[in-house]
């Protein structure tokens, strides 16, 4: 009869001596080849996820550019109506939030040379909006004021346009009358799509 | 014997795939909140910031052809002509009326509503003490949305929410 420990004992020793075929390098030879073969595999699989990090990062910076510049147009449509060359400032009664004075606007329009890279955008544009009119008339001294459009400035390439609601101020004359005239109109800003 | 030293080693490498398939599931949720974090901060908008503010203040500065005394009133001081007294223009209209069609014209010119248009609807309210005298609601509501509110004295208000 074998007891349990017996049995035991017997099985360690077997062990012993089936380990004494190969010899004990060859294993520890194998676990490294296996330690090497896991570490490279996960540093492969580390180095391609950031080649498709970069790939995306560097793919969005021409994007990340472009979303600057919209910014920038946004933050200029906002505060251009309140600059000095196109506000309305007292003329028309009480200062007024967003309204254009048109009699500026195309003084400025004569002498838009000099402001050519004080803005730093391709296009400013005015559009009158209501009323409504049936056809599209560009603005100059000889039409003005039965025209409704005011083209500042104008580029052949134009990229992101935003624009603002503002009123479009003037002095009108009526019967011997002098009174304010405010229209509704939308001033509309561009610049050019970073290259 | 063989049977156990065959199941130690499978064992193993049971592990080291486990291991490895959590390295995995780990990349993969990182890219994945990268790849939301990217479309998120891409999404497109359709209205400036400030374009339904700059639309009221424009607005309440136009000027109507409601005249008294030879001087036009602006919208601003039509909306307190109707709301404060309900007088009439020089040539007999209701200031009400003038009111309610200018801002109806206004709106259909300012905010077109067609099938390609990113706007789908507006709201356009009056209200005295919260009550609306004047309202314009065309097109559909939706959860996103831009408004802006003016408020003047004796509890009027002006607001317009522009849906898209």
């Amino acid at each position: 009869m074998v007891n349990k420990s017996n049995r035991g004992q017997m099985k360690t020793k077997k062990l012993k001596i089936s380990s004494l075929h190969r010899p004990k390098n060859n294993r520890g030879q194998m676990k490294i080849q296996q330690t090497a073969f896991m570490l490279i595999a996960v540093t492969v699989l580390f180095v391609l996820v950031g080649l498709f990090f970069l790939v995306i990062r560097f793919g969005s910076l021409k994007d990340s550019a472009t979303i600057l510049e919209e910014d920038n147009a946004r933050l200029l449509v906002n505060k251009l109506a309140s600059s000095p060359e196109f506000s309305c400032g007292n003329a028309f009664g009480t200062s007024k939030v967003n309204c254009i004075d048109a009699d500026k606007i195309m003084a400025l329009k004569g002498n838009i040379n000099v402001y050519s890279n004080f803005w730093r955008i391709s296009n400013i544009e005015i559009r009158k909006i209501y009323p409504i009119s049936q056809s599209e008339i560009e603005c100059d001294f000889a039409n003005y004021p039965e025209c409704n459009i005011i083209t500042l400035k104008e580029a052949e390439n134009s990229g992101y346009t935003v624009s603002n609601f503002v009123a479009l101020c003037r002095k009108e004359s009526n019967n011997e009358n002098i009174y304010d005239k405010c229209e509704l109109a939308k001033l509309i800003v561009s610049y050019e799509s970073a290259k | 014997m063989i049977k156990r030293k065959i199941n130690l080693k499978s064992k193993r490498g049971q592990e080291e795939m486990v291991g490895f398939a959590l390295i995995i599931l780990v990349i993969a949720v990182v890219l994945l909140v990268f790849l939301v974090v990217t479309i998120k901060n891409s999404k497109e908008e359709f209205l400036g910031a400030n374009e339904v503010g700059s639309f009221i203040q424009a607005s309440l500065s136009y000027t109507t052809n409601c005249a008294e005394d030879s001087s036009y009133y602006s919208i601003q001081e039509l909306i307190m002509e109707c709301v404060n007294y309900e007088s009439n223009c020089e040539d007999g209209r209701k200031t009400c009326d003038v009111l309610n069609e200018t801002i109806e014209s206004l709106l259909e010119e300012s905010w077109k509503i067609t099938e390609n248009s990113a706007i789908i609807g507006y709201d356009f309210y009056i209200t005295v003490n919260e009550q609306p005298v004047i309202f314009f609601e065309k097109g559909n509501s939706t959860l996103n949305y831009k408004g802006s509110i003016q408020n003047f004295p004796h509890y009027i208000d002006v607001s317009l929410n522009v849906y898209y």
